[in-house]
Formats: C-alpha cells, structure tokens, sequence
C-alpha cells in the first residue's frame, strides 16, 4: 500500500520519468476542464498502459478531485483496469452474434492457448486476455481483437496459429 | 478549394465542382474501408490495385475512393464500380491484376468475384439486383458506400448541408420542429420517443446554455448500424444536430461515442475539422451569427451509458449512473441545463427530413411508425450485414429475403430483438411487421434494431442466461432491483443450464423478474428481465427439459451432454465411443457400444436420418463426420457374437402389436428386464416400415433379418398374420395381458383430396412401395408422377425407375431446399433420371375411361409464413398447366388407421394418432404407445426411441405395483481410448461407394457400398473428441 509521506510518491521501477512526464502535461491540460477526468484517466492509461493506485494519486492530486470520485471512476469503467496488460492484448468478443457463432468455445480455446484466464496476464506480460461484450464487428462472428488487429471468423482450431504469430514476433524482437 | 460556405449558393458550386469532377473519370472504384471490410484486408488491396492503376497509366480516367461501411460486411472487402454498378466481394490483392486487365482495360467482368445467388448458384454482377440490396430502402443510409467520408465536399455533393443551410435561413424554429413532427420520427435509440415533441420540449426550456447530444454509445451486443453510419456519413449527424441546434437555441453539442469505435472517432473528428473550416460549425455558421460546436466525448465502455441521464453523468466526468426522472433532460441534464439527446440513426434521419420535406418521410412505414429503420442482421444467417427497410416490414422478410435464410439445412428458431433489453420472436411470428407496438405485444421491443437470428442450434435457456450475465454485470449497482434481483435471477438461470434445476425455479424466475420489471430505476434494470419473460413465453419446454429431464436439447449447456452428436441422437448412442474404437481398431467392442443403445445398427448405419451429423462440431472446421457410414462399417466388418435366450423372472405378461422398429424395440427392452413378451404383427413378417416401405437398395433384407432374428433369438415370441380387430380383438388382449405396447405404425398414405383419386393408375406411396416389397404384381405406366418431397416420395420415385418407367416427376409444392426428404437421397434420385418439378401442387386428376391420364398442375409462389416458419405456398392465378401421366403416387403424408383400438385410449378425432402422456403411457392404465402411430411418419431412430422410453415406462409401472426398485442396465465394461491427433488439419469427410445409376437403376441392388477398411480409419481419426472435457487448472 501506498502512502504520501513527503509531497509526492515514490516513482516506482515500472514507470519512466518520460511517463510520468508525459502523464503530467496531461493533467495539466485539463486542469480547469470541467468533466475532464475520463479523458485524462483514458490519455494516461495509454501511455501508462494500467492505471494503479500511485497513479491515481498523482491525477486526484492534479485535477483537485477527492481520490475517492477517481477510483470510482477507474472502477466503474471496464476501459479502464488498475492491473498490467500484456504487451498484446487478447480480447475475445462474446457480444451475442458472436455467442451464437461460437464465441464461447473460442474463449475456451485462448484459454488454454494462454494458460490464463479473462483479465489475467500470462507471467511474462506477453498477452493478457480480456472478454469484451461486441465490437461491433458482428458480421465477422466470431471475432477476436490482437491489439487493434481485428481476426475474422476464428475457429477455435485456427487460434494456435494467430496466438504463435504474435510469439514469434516477441523471439524475432529479441533475438 | 476549402472556401467558406455562406448559404445554399456555394453548396450548390461545390456540388456542381466535385459532380464534374466525378464525370472527368471513366469509372469510379468505391471500395469499402468500413471496420469489418479492413479486418478482411481492405488496405493491402487498395494499394496493390493502386499501384496496378499506376503501372497500367489508368491514373486519369479511373479514381479509386475508399467508403465508409457499404453494410455487406461478412463477404468484405467489397468494392462497389460506378457508373455501371457492378459489385465484387471477397477481394484479395491477388485478384488485382485481374480486375484492372480483365474489368479496367477490357470491360469484362471478373466472374468469379461478383456475388453468387446461394440458391440459383447464378452471378449476379449489378449491386442493385443482389437481394440483399434490392430489398432495401435507404434513406439513413443513402451515402453509405457512395462517398468517401473524410471529403466533406462529397457530402456536399449528394445535397449535403443543404437543410442546415435552409433551416438557418428559411425556416424559423417552430417551422423546423414542425417539419419534424410530421416527419413521425421516432428515436432510433429504442424507446420510440416522438423526436418532434422532445425536440420541443428541449426548445420550451428557458435558458441561456442548452446543449445537443448524440448518443452514439451503441452498446447492444449484436447491433452495430450507429458505428456503420459514423464510418461512411458522419456529416449527416453533425447536420442533424446543427439543425437542433437551430431550432432549440443550442451552442454546444457533445457526441459521446464509445472507445471501441477508433475509426467512427477518427472520422468524426476529421468531420468536425472539415466543418469547423468551412464555416458549417463553430462560431458565426455561414455567416448568420449562429455559433454551434461539437466536441467527441470517449465512452469508457460502461453499457448502462446509453441511457440518457447515466450518459450525461459521464460527460460530466462521474461514474455513469442514472437518476430518477423527471426531471427530464429537456428540462435539466448536462450540468443540469436543458438537453436534447437523440441517438446516431435518429441524427442522420434529419437532414433529408428537412430538405425533401416531413410529409415525405412519413409516407413510407406504418400507422404508429414512419420512415425506415436500419437493422444490424447477425448469428445464423447467410448475409449478415445492415440494412434498411421501411418500419412495417414483416421480420421473416429481412431473414430470408434480404438475409438471405439460414445456412446450412438448418431451421429458424427465432430472432432476437432489441439486445439484451428485448425478447425473441419464434418462427410462428414471422409475418410480423417491424412497427413498435407490434413487436411489443410480441414481447420484443424494436431497441436499436439489432436483429440475431438463431437457429435449431441455439439453447434459449442458455440464451435467456447470457442475456441475464450481460445485465447483471453491466448493472451499475445503484438500484437493489437490478443489482441483487439480475444476480438472483442469472443464479437461478446458471444452476438450470448446469442440470441443478429445481421444481419451482420457472415460478421464482416469474416473481423476480416481475418485480425487477416494476421497480428497478432506469431502462437497463426495467428491461433486464425481458429475455426471460419472452424465452419462458415461447421456449417453456426447453426450460423443463433442462429442469425436469437434466437435458439441453439443442446441445449447448456444456454440463447436460457428453457430446453433440450423441446429444442429438434420439437413443444417445455413444456415438464419440464407437469411433475412438475404430480407430484403435477394435471393432467387436465398438460393435458392443451398438447394441448397447441400438438394436438395429446395420438398418441405422444404412437408413438413420442422423440428427447425429447435424450437430457435429468438426462442422465447424470442415465437414461433419460421417457418423452413419461408420456405423454400417462396423456392423459390416463384425460377426455379430450369439444372442442367448434371456430367462423369463416376472409373472406379468407383455404384448406388443406392431412388430416395426418401435414394436420389435420395445419387445426387446421388455424381454431384457425379464418379461414374457408377445408380438402380433398384422403381416407375414416383422419388419413394419423397414420391410414394407423402405425398397432393398438402401436397405438389404438379409441385413434387416439378421438383426429382427437377434431379437427373438432373445426369447420374444413373434405372432404374424394376427390383425387386432379382426383375428384378435382387443379386448382379449386386454384381459391376458398385464401391459400393452402399441406400435402399429401408419399405414395409410394421406389422400390429395381431388376427384380422380379412386381411378386406376393413383396409388400411395404407402400402398406401392408396400404391394411391390410384399411381391404382389405393381404394374407402373411410362409416365409416372410423384407427390411430394419426403422419403417416401423419393423411395417410390426411385422404386418406380427401378420397375422401368420412362419418365419419373417428383411434384413438390414448395422449394427444393425445403424437401424433408434427406439430401442424399434426392441426388441419388436426380442420378437415376427423377425429375423434379418444384413450386407445382394438383389441382385436378385428368381420367379416361377410369383411368389417370393426366394431372393439372398449379404453379405455386412462395407467401407470407406459416406457424413452421416456412413460407407458405400460395396458388399462382390461372398458371394451371397439364401433364401427361399414367401412374400418380401421391406421398404427402401418412396416418394410421386405429378403428380396432379400445375407447379407452385418447385418439385424436379422425382416429388416426393415439395421444400419449411424456412417458408413452396412454389414457388406458395398462396401454402405451409409441412410433408412427404417435408421431406420424419419423425417422427409425426415433421409433426405436420410443420403443426403449415405453418399455422403461412399462416396466416401471409394474415394479411399482411390486414394490420393487427401478431397473438399472448394467453398465459397459468397455474402455474407451482417448487418442486425437496433434495437428487437426482440414480434411473433408470421406465419399461411401456408389453402384453407378446406369447400373442400379436396373434392379434392387445396394446402392451405397461402404467404406473399406482404410477409408472408415481415415474417418474416424477426423472425430475432434470435443466429448473429453479437459479439466480446467
């Protein structure tokens, strides 16, 4: 648990001072706003990629709103997540087309292809893997969303495929 | 370029520019760059085709113009060529060459890329003569595919900004508001609000500051025509709201738009960019002094947002929770100043209110609802896309016209209406019109227009539970109703899907979602319950199958079922069993699995119906398994092992009349618990329909009598030539018999009912098939005509090729794909020389001498939809036309002839089907029934199936009356093997041998031939065994 001792929190290891930097022109850009947080929360969280207690604090802070109405927000939202992603996002759409067309055995198939669970990430911060209710891409059911790469009628047997793409992609970048 | 619009004189310069422009270029290419066509690879095709352009110097006379979503989305990228309207789907960068040399430079169409008629197999080049276009009216959606959206000036073009531009200047407010109430619009979002009278509302407010807003937070699953529009005309809703704007005195508007929808937000933004330069938005709007700005507000994916009051909390920056109402928006929202919310579609409808006038709009739709409404069509349907229709049209008009029907040979089930806040409409509503009351009172709601259609596949249980999970858990919690009442109800709904329901759960789901209906705070909570209110409505015995029975008919509720194919068969033959012994070779066993559940696997593995095969999931890979030519592969390669006789142990004694399949089954079960058990059979040997209809070629009789042999070899006494009436009357069986199955079949083909049908040369199915398999003399003409589109029908048509008739026509009164009869068997048919003559019905039986000499025969057209969900055929006027025929079987139907049977059995009015209880038992205490008799004509499996449900039922009874425990089978001792293959690689399902037709025509030789050794291996590896359940760490 964080605390505030003196004035601001401690940096933690995950962020870079050009983050916070950036998460800092950010608040102050919808300092007199009214109704500015929900940008601001979504502006910070793509650069931050999550959006944890620490950060939080720093935009409660920033906009004078108490820590409580952020968390609420953060809370209330399902676009925003206090939790780490995964380098790639995985989201399996279970909106009701895709449900009819088999959406559900896909989510079983990234599953197991994963190893975790929706709202997981796998140890290594590769994928993490998200149920998200309709993309609005219904004629392509069933569909599942890799970063903003939308893949169009996925049967569960082709998942292995799409999911080894991406992990090739992480060897090739490190090696 | 980029100079400013001062009124309806420069809009009608920039028209005239970008259309002379357009005429500068021989063609025109507007490719679709909607979300769905991009994820089908919209980009890498428009750069090979731009460079190819190039290359080739075509750069002056063909443009090239990238759309927003054309609403053809699942056969995407499209590309629409204009002037000529030709229409290509499914592009790849590969087919560039092609089309630039073959369509660009020739003018040739490129064949195999214009879309194909799924039931004529016929290319059909031009847009406007695909169903899926032609049956539409745009009026929301005119620009969509026609412009290129991030160009204002093409909007411009198609008289866009011309109603602003004539509102700001011609028409005072009131004359606006006016306009739009005669339009009779209503809000596109769901409710159905009149957009006149809010509009006036929001106008009768007092206050410096009010703002407009657009919902375009398009949160129901399923329903995706606001994003569709944003992408390919988001100018139409920036006009819509600056014409508000001007009505009601606003300065500020906000389209709060979810975060899900990158491109509509992109091209929104570039929109307003383009409008603010023009002076179309911002301050002094074409130089009038009115200042209107709208700024893009990012949902943050929360669904209760879309209602109105949660939607404007949001934009203020909170967690986005409704309050009660009044008061209304109009009088206090943002900020609590007075706003005017209208979602997307409402947006774009106002423009060309204004600009062709309200009395226009209001021409088209119904009574209570004007104007078209879109509808996002999805689930198990063939065209899956959007599209717009008048308000009024029948919903099985935009499934099967436009939509295109259901793939596969699958049945409509129902269409889901309105998200997760409406309610199904089942086949027998299908002639409903799409008008807000009429879908109410069906217990429906028109909501944004999302339409899914599902089909026999689809658990409503499971479906009503989803429904329930999407609702609890975008509840927000303000409210107890909604956020302990939904959780309650999914609790209930989870425990039904996974076999622990409880007598009464249907009754605590009613009270529940009735008080959640009355009291919860908003329009998510209020409709929460509406899935479960329709789904009980319509689908009640799908809940008690789950509750009462611990089964998921349709095979979706993972806990009810091993696996889909043994779920779908009538006796739950271990289907995944038989075929992982296959493949380890061990064929004695897997014939023991047969047996186990199926006294008659070498008939099923020949003549089953297999509903096993339907519901394969290889399907959704490939093909589904050949589960029926497996089966008769192993009956083919075992020696059945000796049967021993079973002792008798109880006293109570059983008949049976009717020695078919339901008989023969039920008489086996009886004598397997140990009953003395008598068969009366009215003819000279057991068999019923598997002997007397089906013909020899599909059905061997030395393969039928091995397996009634195996049956009596059990001890079963078997009495032929015993009619009951006539040789025995029923009601000594009543006194000599403890319990009595009757399975005596129907036997009697129904009549057409015309004059002529007593003339020589007319004849059953029934009776000809019967007369032929019994020996008797059957002389058929040269012309012989066929009634009908079932088994039978198809049975006697290739039995009457096979007797040596020059010519054989089936006459099917309805479509070829609605013929019950199976598909291979009517290939098999058109193999032989049948004829098939379909959308025809008699009228009239032409006779000589008392003879048929000839049929008069009725086109038919297909009209509105019957209780079945087919549509019915309907008589086309004086189309009557005449046939020569000299032999007519009629094969529409078949009842059973019951005269003989005891009052005391419930008998429908003419006398032609027994009614049973669920458990097969009859009104008579002692007397059950099962198969045709019940049902009328079915599949075998299905009376091999009642058979085994009436003998438990029976034995039951008499234990019952004993006092003693119910019977248990004892269970298999076999294992099963689990072994898949690492790789699961695409591989159709393995052809049977056929004689060839020249060949078989001749005689009543076995058509099919089965599979040999190597081919059923190969076959049986393709089983995915979805049936294992992997456990789940």
């Amino acid at each position: 648990m964080e605390t505030i001792t003196s004035g601001l929190p401690q940096l933690p290891d995950e962020f870079t001072p050009g983050q916070w930097q950036k998460i800092d022109i950010i608040i102050a850009a919808h300092r007199e706003k009214p109704g500015a947080l929900i940008p601001v929360l979504e502006q910070i969280q793509g650069v931050s990629g999550y959006l944890p207690e620490i950060i939080q604090r720093r935009v409660a802070k920033g906009l004078d709103l108490p820590l409580a109405q952020v968390y609420g927000v953060v809370t209330f939202y399902s676009f925003f997540t206090m939790k780490p992603r995964g380098r790639h996002e995985v989201r399996v759409c279970l909106g009701t087309a895709c449900h009819v067309r088999g959406g559900h055995l896909l989510g079983k198939k990234l599953e197991n292809t994963l190893g975790i669970l929706p709202g997981e990430v796998d140890p290594d911060r590769l994928f993490s893997l998200d149920v998200v209710r309709c993309v609005g891409a219904c004629g392509l059911a069933p569909v599942m969303v890799v970063d903003d790469t939308t893949f169009r009628q996925v049967k569960p047997a082709t998942v292995d495929q799409i999911i080894a793409g991406y992990r090739n992609d992480k060897e090739a970048h490190h090696e | 370029m980029n100079e400013r619009i001062t009124g309806l004189e420069t809009l009608r310069e920039i028209k005239h520019k970008v259309l002379e422009n357009h005429r500068k270029y021989r063609l025109r290419l507007m490719l679709c760059g909607g979300t769905g066509c991009r994820a089908s690879g919209t980009h890498s095709f428009k750069a090979a085709l731009a460079e190819e352009i190039a290359h080739r110097g075509l750069g002056d006379e063909i443009l090239v113009t990238e759309t927003g979503c054309n609403g053809f989305c699942a056969v995407g990228p499209v590309m629409l060529i204009l002037p000529e309207d030709t229409f290509y789907l499914g592009l790849r960068p590969e087919d560039v060459p092609e089309i630039v040399e073959q369509h660009l430079i020739k003018g040739r169409r490129v064949e195999r890329l214009l879309y194909e008629d799924p039931q004529t197999k016929q290319k059909i080049p031009c847009m406007h003569d695909i169903p899926f276009f032609s049956h539409q009216l745009t009026w929301t959606m005119k620009n969509k595919g026609y412009i290129d959206p991030e160009q204002i000036d093409e909007y411009i073009a198609r008289d866009g900004y011309a109603a602003a531009a004539q509102a700001l200047f011609d028409m005072t407010p009131d004359e606006i508001i006016s306009e739009v109430k005669t339009s009779g619009l209503r809000g596109r979002g769901g409710a159905g609000f009149p957009t006149g009278l809010k509009w006036d509302f929001a106008k009768g407010a007092r206050n410096d500051t009010k703002y407009v807003l657009c919902n375009a937070d398009e949160g129901d699953p399923g329903a995706f025509m606001d994003r569709s529009i944003l992408e390919s005309d988001p100018h139409s809703v920036l006009e819509g709201m600056l014409i508000a704007a001007v009505a009601i005195g606003a300065r500020q508007g906000f389209i709060y738009c979810r975060a899900e929808y990158p491109l509509a937000i992109e091209r929104l933004t570039i929109a307003i960019q383009q409008a603010e330069q023009r002076g179309l938005l911002g301050k002094n709007i074409m130089d009038t002094g009115t200042d209107f700005t709208i700024e893009i507000y990012k949902g943050a994916g929360a669904f209760v947002c879309g209602e109105e009051t949660a939607l404007m909390r949001s934009i203020e920056g909170r967690r986005g929770m409704p309050r009660p109402r009044p008061p209304f928006p109009a009088v206090s929202g943002l900020w609590e100043k007075p706003s005017l919310l209208n979602n997307v579609e409402t947006w774009s409808s106002v423009p060309r209110i204004i600009w062709g006038g309200g009395d226009l709009y209001a021409k088209i739709g119904t009574e209570t609802s004007k104007g078209t409404k879109v509808f996002a069509v999805t689930g198990k349907i063939n065209n899956i896309g959007l599209v717009e229709v008048p308000m009024g049209t029948p919903i099985g008009d935009i499934i099967f016209d436009i939509g295109g029907g259901i793939p596969g040979k699958k049945r409509f089930k129902a269409a889901q209406l309105g998200g997760p806040s409406g309610g199904c409409i089942p086949a027998e509503h299908l002639n409903l019109p799409t008008d807000y009351e009429a879908i109410a009172q069906a217990g429906a709601i028109m909501g944004s227009g999302g339409m899914i259609v599902m089909d026999e596949d689809t658990c409503m249980v499971d479906m009503a539970r989803y429904f329930m999970e999407f609702c609890q858990d975008e509840s927000c919690g303000k409210c107890t109703p909604c956020r302990i009442g939904t959780r309650r109800m999914l609790e209930i709904l989870e425990n039904i899907c996974q076999g622990k329901g409880e007598p009464g759960d249907i009754e605590r789901l009613e009270t529940l979602a009735n008080s959640i209906r009355d009291t919860a705070l908003c329009g998510l909570g209020q409709t929460a319950p509406n899935p479960v209110f329709s789904t009980l409505r319509y689908f009640m015995d799908e809940y008690k199958a789950h509750i009462f029975d611990k089964k998921c008919p349709a095979g979706v509720c993972p806990d009810l079922f091993k696996a889909p194919c043994q779920n779908g068969c009538p006796v739950e033959m271990d289907i995944p069993a038989y075929i992982a012994l296959i493949r380890a070779g061990r064929l004695d066993d897997a014939y023991q699995v047969l047996k186990q559940t199926n006294p008659f696997p070498s008939v099923c593995g020949r003549v089953c119906g297999h509903p096993c095969q339907d519901r394969c999931r290889r399907s959704q890979l490939d093909e589904s398994l050949a589960i029926k030519d497996l089966k008769r592969f192993i009956t083919d390669y075992t020696t059945p092992p000796r049967v021993a006789p079973i002792p008798v142990v109880h006293t109570e004694k059983i008949a049976v009349i009717g020695a078919g399949p339901a008989g023969l089954t039920a008489a086996l079960e009886m004598k397997k618990r140990g009953y003395e058990v008598t068969v009366f059979e009215a003819l000279s040997e057991a068999g019923g329909m598997l002997r007397w209809g089906i013909p020899a070629y599909r059905l061997p009789r030395e393969i039928l009598n091995r397996e009634i042999q195996e049956i009596l070899d059990t001890g079963v006494v078997l009495k032929t030539d015993i009619k009951i009436g006539e040789d025995l009357r029923f009601a000594d069986l009543e006194s000599q018999f403890d319990a009595v199955y009757v399975s005596t079949g129907a036997q009697k083909s129904m009549p057409l009912g015309l004059d002529g049908e007593t003339a020589e040369g007319v004849m059953g199915a029934v009776e000809f098939l019967r007369a032929w398999n019994m020996g008797e003399p059957v002389a058929v003409g040269n012309q012989v005509a066929v009634i009908g589109g079932g088994n039978s029908a198809v049975d006697a048509a290739r039995t009457a090729v096979r007797l040596g008739a020059d010519s054989v026509t089936m006459i099917y009164r309805r479509e070829q794909k609605d013929m019950p009869a199976l598909d291979a068997e009517i290939r098999a048919a058109q193999e032989e020389g049948v004829a098939i003559e379909c959308l025809a019905d008699p009228v009239e039986i032409v006779t000589e001498n008392g003879r048929v000499c000839a049929l008069k025969l009725s086109r038919m057209r297909l009209g509105s939809f019957d209780a079945s969900g087919r549509r019915r055929p309907v008589a086309v006027e004086g189309s009557e036309y005449v046939i020569p025929v000299d032999t007519l079987i009629p094969a529409i139907g078949q009842k059973a002839e019951l005269e003989s049977m005891s009052d005391k059995i419930g008998r429908d009015m003419k006398k032609t089907r027994i009614h049973v209880n669920k458990d097969f038992s009859t009104s008579h205490p002692r007397v059950w029934a099962g198969g045709d008799v019940v049902t009328g004509p079915a599949m075998v499996i299905d009376a091999i199936a009642a058979g085994q449900k009436a003998a438990a039922s029976m034995d039951k009874t008499l234990r019952t009356a004993r006092g003693e425990s119910p019977w248990e089978q004892a269970p298999g001792l076999i294992e099963i093997p689990f072994e898949v293959d690492e790789e699961i690689v695409e591989q159709p399902r393995a052809k049977i041998g056929e004689l060839a037709p020249a060949h078989r025509c001749k005689g009543f030789e076995e058509v099919e031939l089965g599979y040999d050794r190597d081919t059923a291996m190969n076959e049986a590896r393709r089983c995915i065994r979805c049936d294992v359940k992997i456990e789940q760490g």
